[in-house]
């Protein structure tokens, strides 16, 4: 490097800095939005509950060490190994590879941020409060205690009387909107956020499964929010969803669990096998085999776990043929997973490996992960499944799968990624015996149980008893459960010392070929100085110098000179650049609204509905303010986007990344509406005791209510959309589509007079589709008026018309739903 | 976003189909069928008659990808949406078998 | 079965009642044979999967281009991703729903209809034949004998296993789900709830007693209290 490049880089880099950098001390770790920030503190987050679910774990194999060393009675154990579960799934698996992704993601695709910066931080807190609230419930004493899938009966106020099922209801919820956020964000960072040139097709293979699973978290998760809705509306106000004896049925809440949990397995997985496909050609020197067909099997493994749910219910009494089309798809999702496994090993065979510290994890993987996948394919067998259900053979093969097939490559990347991290290179030789202890522990833990539970040993028994022949296996699971975590600890300690102690390191130390090791290490706030131009899949490996034009401004957005933060939106297949996004500031807004949704979710476990209020009000206003504090009062028109090329910025033009947010955020939510629906449908065939005695009846007013409200609200909001992109008179369409909404809701307000909430759980479904469309009725309506507010402060023009479009978008979700949700109530009323 | 379209079409259609036939079987086998007068025999030529339409919505859908007209620009996406639906349509076959093979509500 | 004989005694302990692999009915007889089968076949493709990857790190660096590539995809992804894979995973499928077929409750002439309903934490058990006739946490069949045990709960949810004769089906309240279990000798079989269900589950045991014919029909004779 001659000394003149060194100059403009340094420059360029005093000059990005100040713009990008958070604000000083304690302020900046509550206003910060930048991805590298929140990655960090988010890893950080993550693997304090892998700590604290290790401890419970370690609590567990102290109790089944032998017949006398129990030393928990049943309702402490209970809460146990529920929060272990929990934990580990909800608190530590998910959020760690979220932390991951915040982190790697921008520096994978060559931008600077991720789409949305406020919504990392807001995730991020609603993770760090809702996870503290529970483990301060199990410190507390009142954890939950019904197992981490919460099958009502046991979890209704009959059975379970204190608050513990309300937190994990209410607390696993609040959590959930943090993937949630972090799905849309990734989807809509990897679609429109990349370095230009970055086609579909030299996407790097990571980002690949995290558009993959982002896509799963926003489909899987909301039949499971529904859930916990639902299942908190029955205990706390007597809703009869899953009481048999007024035509609920337990069972529903079995299918709308797994339908969320299953995927949830896969959820995890991806993201692991993600990293695997990175790190793996590279400790080869080589490529991955076969780019194309790994994300193939990626979608394929991602779309087939939603088809198999139903093999977590194979003892459930569902006939044979249900269960025969489920077993099927279980034992074909085995097929995409032994592709992507064949890949990776033909990647090795392609290459020379060399047995690194992150390889050594990736074998680890291999071993543990294979044998994980054939006992899978054995239970996915009914009949076996029938012998080995709810036993310990189920425990270790979820061992099996969940540790070495996500722990083990997720700790291969952090070794991986760790001058990414911390800039430094290791020093420091502990990271293979902790890989031995590990992999000695962990088999030594989980093998034998297999055999256990071939014995009868039955899953959440909370003793050992004398004389019934697995003694010695527990014995022997609970001393190499010890070795594990131990092993563990090591790993963290590790990485620990090497974070803080170790010397810095070059950039790029293992030759890779993504944009991620094109940046100084560690990465600074605005992750590039230029957007580079890529030109395949591996651009360090075609040009080596990348690194250095970047520094020096060759690529996009090179001169910071107008003094805020802009990043390159670039179209969804070919990377062409469309548009300059300016990025929010440092704010402690996403905190403070994270503080007061927890409040709003932690109310109602008191029953404090008052508070419960108050707190939702308060999120509204913090929503607006948030939404408001974006956006310009003035056309700017095209603008220099650096390598002569111009641009307009996001707020002129007509799908904004709002309304990309909002596309996928309404995905999410139509898949939770679907999940109503679908219980509506579940009951009425599956569950006993109906039809029910009183069928909600409508004349002809209320659909005639609604169906005019309909036309009126999506007719109102095209006509102000046109006139705002004619520069003409906006409001009267506005306050057609008020007067829409307020008759959608109006007819649906209707279906509350002609059903009683608590008399059978057809009543109660009615009210929760009533109270659906009624709340995005008012949603819509509320975003009208929002917009009304900034069409007068002059925010929207012909050229800034995406507020508009925003709105119409919801108004048109709003009313879809109206449509379908009281036609569904009013069907039966028809029929009969 | 056409282009995500044309990868996640043929695996959504078999997850479409197969929800739909499940929840039909769910139907057959309920109080609902037989309170309609409806039989176990039709119960299961209906199954047999949706899983015909599945596979053939399948191969429909793997024909268009094909199609020029409705194909992608980029080869890379043409070639991963063609696996795909080659994908749904093995899927869809495997999945369904059990509607000729396995027996009816027991 | 002679493959339960085989059991490695030294883990097995002496305790076998709860044993799926010590099976003493066709339904839990056959799902052994299942089990045997699945674990030689999964050990051998372990063993596969290691000696690939052993290979890798032993061999030298493959020859590089495109056209080497297409030749791998078609033997890796192609040949063992796809061929070897969908052959196994299909044999096997076809396999278990003809198994699972077999294990369904169909009618027969032989069959005796026994009902149990679960609660936290005992079991009851009553016979349809003799009305009134009920048992608690004890459950008589006959040996020899396909029997359909109708399974519910009367309060949330639990599942009635008795490993040695059968797979587990839960009991869910509002419903009624039949299980064909069958004993091929006389005796007593230990059974438990299989879905956890509090405080009190760990103890949610019954036991089944298969008779004789003679002793079955002195079961059924016997006077209803």
């Amino acid at each position: 490097m001659t000394d003149k490049p060194r100059l403009t880089a340094l420059r360029l880099h005093k000059a990005l800095y100040p713009i990008w950098k958070n604000d000083p001390g304690w302020k900046g770790v509550f206003t910060t939005v930048n991805n590298n920030t929140i990655g960090n503190m988010f890893i950080l987050g993550a693997t304090g509950m892998f700590l604290a679910g290790g401890i419970l774990a370690m609590l567990i194999r102290a109790q089944l060490a032998s017949p006398r060393s129990a030393f928990m009675g049943p309702e402490v154990y209970n809460q146990i190994f529920t929060m272990h579960g929990t934990i580990m799934m909800f608190l530590f698996a998910i959020p760690f590879f979220e932390a991951l992704t915040v982190f790697l993601l921008p520096g994978m695709l060559g931008t600077r941020d991720l789409a949305f910066p406020r919504l990392s931080s807001y995730g991020f807190w609603c993770y760090m409060i809702g996870s503290t609230i529970m483990i301060v419930s199990l410190l507390a004493g009142v954890a939950p205690d019904g197992g981490w899938f919460m099958y009502p009966p046991l979890s209704s106020s009959a059975y379970s009387a204190g608050i513990n099922t309300d937190i994990w209801l209410l607390g696993i919820s609040f959590i959930e909107i943090s993937a949630i956020g972090a799905a849309v964000e990734v989807v809509v960072t990897v679609l429109r956020y990349r370095a230009v040139g970055m086609s579909l097709d030299r996407l790097p293979i990571f980002a690949w499964y995290m558009l993959v699973v982002a896509v799963m978290i926003l489909t899987a998760f909301p039949p499971m929010i529904l859930g916990s809705l639902i299942l908190e509306l029955e205990r706390a106000f007597d809703m009869p969803f899953f009481q048999a004896e007024n035509g609920g049925d337990s069972l529903l809440w079995q299918h709308l669990f797994w339908l969320f949990g299953h995927p949830e397995v896969y959820i995890i997985f991806l993201p692991a096998a993600g990293v695997i496909s990175m790190i793996l050609p590279v400790m080869a020197r080589t490529t991955l085999l076969g780019y194309g067909w790994v994300v193939a099997a990626a979608i394929s493994l991602a779309v087939l776990s939603f088809g198999l749910w139903v093999h977590h219910m194979f003892t459930t009494g569902i006939p044979h043929m249900g269960l025969a089309f489920f077993s099927a798809v279980s034992t074909l999702v085995a097929v995409p997973t032994g592709v992507q496994i064949f890949a990776w090993i033909g990647t090795l065979w392609k290459g020379r490996p060399e047995l690194h510290l992150p390889m050594l994890w990736i074998l680890g993987f291999f071993v543990t992960f294979v044998m994980g996948g054939l006992t899978g394919v054995m239970v996915a067998m009914v009949p076996f499944d029938w012998q080995a259900h709810d036993t310990y053979f189920v425990v270790a093969h979820l061992h099996y799968v969940l540790i070495g097939g996500y722990v083990f490559p997720m700790i291969a990347g952090i070794y991986y990624w760790l001058p990414v991290l911390t800039g430094r290179k290791r020093f420091f030789r502990m990271g293979e015996t902790a890989f031995w202890l590990v992999m000695v522990g962990f088999h030594g833990t989980f093998l034998l149980l297999h055999w256990a539970g071939l014995l009868g040993m039955r899953r959440r028994i909370d003793a050992v008893e004398e004389g019934s022949g697995w003694e010695f296996i527990n014995l022997l699971a609970s001393i190499s459960g010890f070795v594990l975590a131990i092993g563990f600890g090591l790993v963290i300690l590790d990485v620990a010392v090497n974070a803080f102690v170790a010397v810095r390191g070059r950039r790029n130390p293992w030759n890779a070929g993504t944009l991620e090791w094109a940046t100084p290490i560690p990465g600074p706030a605005y992750n590039f100085a230029s957007i580079p131009v890529v030109t395949s899949r591996y651009p360090l490996q075609d040009n080596p110098d990348l690194p250095v034009q970047i520094a020096r401004g060759d690529g996009f957005l090179g001169e910071p000179f107008r003094k805020r933060r802009e990043t390159l939106a670039v179209s969804v297949s070919h990377g062409e650049p469309e548009f300059i996004t300016v990025m929010p500031r440092n704010t402690v807004v996403p905190f403070a609204m994270a503080v007061v949704t927890s409040i709003m979710f932690m109310a109602p476990v008191f029953k404090w509905y008052w508070l419960m209020f108050v707190s939702a009000l308060g999120v509204t206003a913090l929503a607006l303010l948030w939404a408001w504090s974006g956006g310009s009062r003035r056309d700017e028109g095209l603008l220099d986007a650096g390598r002569g090329v111009s641009l307009p910025t996001h707020a002129e033009v007509s799908c904004p990344p709002g309304w990309w947010g909002s596309l996928f955020l309404l995905l999410a939510n139509s898949v939770l509406f679907g999940s109503l629906l679908f219980g509506y449908a579940f009951l009425w065939t599956v569950a006993p005791n109906w039809p029910p005695l009183r069928i909600l009846q409508a004349d002809i007013l209320e659909p005639v209510a609604a169906a005019s409200g309909a036309v009126l609200a999506s007719a109102g909001i095209r006509l102000a959309d046109h006139a705002i992109r004619r520069e003409g008179t906006s409001w009267v369409g506005l306050l057609v589509s008020l007067t829409g909404l307020a008759m959608l809701g109006a007819a649906s307000i209707t279906v509350f007079g002609g059903t009683t909430y608590n008399a059978h759980a057809y009543d109660a479904t009615l009210w929760v589709i009533a109270g659906y469309v009624i709340f995005h009725a008012a949603l819509a309506g509320l975003m009208t008026l929002f917009l009304l507010f900034r069409i007068r402060a002059g925010y929207v023009s012909a050229r800034r018309c995406g507020d508009a479009r925003v709105v119409r978008l919801w108004t048109d979700y709003a009313t879809l739903a109206a449509l379908l949700g009281l036609g569904a109530a009013w069907l039966p009323g028809w029929l009969s | 976003m056409t282009d995500i379209l044309r990868i996640s079409l043929p695996l959504t259609v078999w997850i479409a189909t197969f929800s739909v036939v499940y929840g039909l079987e769910g139907v057959v086998c309920s109080d609902l069928w037989t309170a309609a007068g409806l039989s176990l025999g039709q119960g299961r030529a209906a199954l047999v008659a949706s899983w015909i339409v599945a596979i053939a919505l399948q191969a429909m859908v793997l024909i268009g990808l094909r199609i020029p007209r409705y194909g992608s620009s980029l080869p890379w996406v043409q070639r991963v949406s063609t696996i795909l639906a080659c994908v749904a349509l093995v899927a869809t076959v495997w999945s369904l078998m059990p509607v000729v093979t396995t027996s009816l509500c027991l | 079965m002679v493959v339960g004989g085989s059991t490695p005694l030294a883990l097995a302990g002496c305790e076998e009642r709860l044993s799926v692999v010590h099976p003493a009915g066709p339904a839990a007889d056959i799902i052994a044979t299942l089990w045997w089968v699945m674990l030689t076949g999964a050990a051998a493709i372990l063993l596969l999967v290691l000696v690939l990857l052993v290979l890798a790190f032993r061999r030298g660096e493959g020859p590089a281009g495109e056209a080497a590539d297409s030749r791998r995809e078609t033997v890796w992804i192609k040949g063992l991703g796809l061929g070897f894979t969908m052959a196994v995973l299909a044999a096997l499928t076809v396999w278990g729903l003809w198994i699972g077929e077999r294990l369904l409750p169909h009618p027969g002439p032989d069959v005796v209809a026994v009902e149990a309903e679960g609660r936290q934490w005992t079991w009851r058990f009553s016979y349809p034949n003799v009305p009134g006739l009920v048992t608690e946490g004890e459950l008589h069949i006959p040996a020899r004998r396909p029997v359909d045990v109708r399974i519910t709960s009367a309060d949330v949810i639990h599942s009635f296993w008795v490993p040695r004769l059968a797979g587990k089906l839960d009991a869910i309240p509002g419903h009624v789900n039949v299980l064909r279990i069958e004993a091929s000798e006389p005796g007593e079989y230990a059974g438990l709830s299989a879905e956890f269900s509090g405080a009190g589950y760990r103890r949610h045991h019954f036991t089944v007693v298969a008779h004789d014919a003679a002793a079955w029909d002195a079961f059924l004779a016997r006077e209803t209290p």
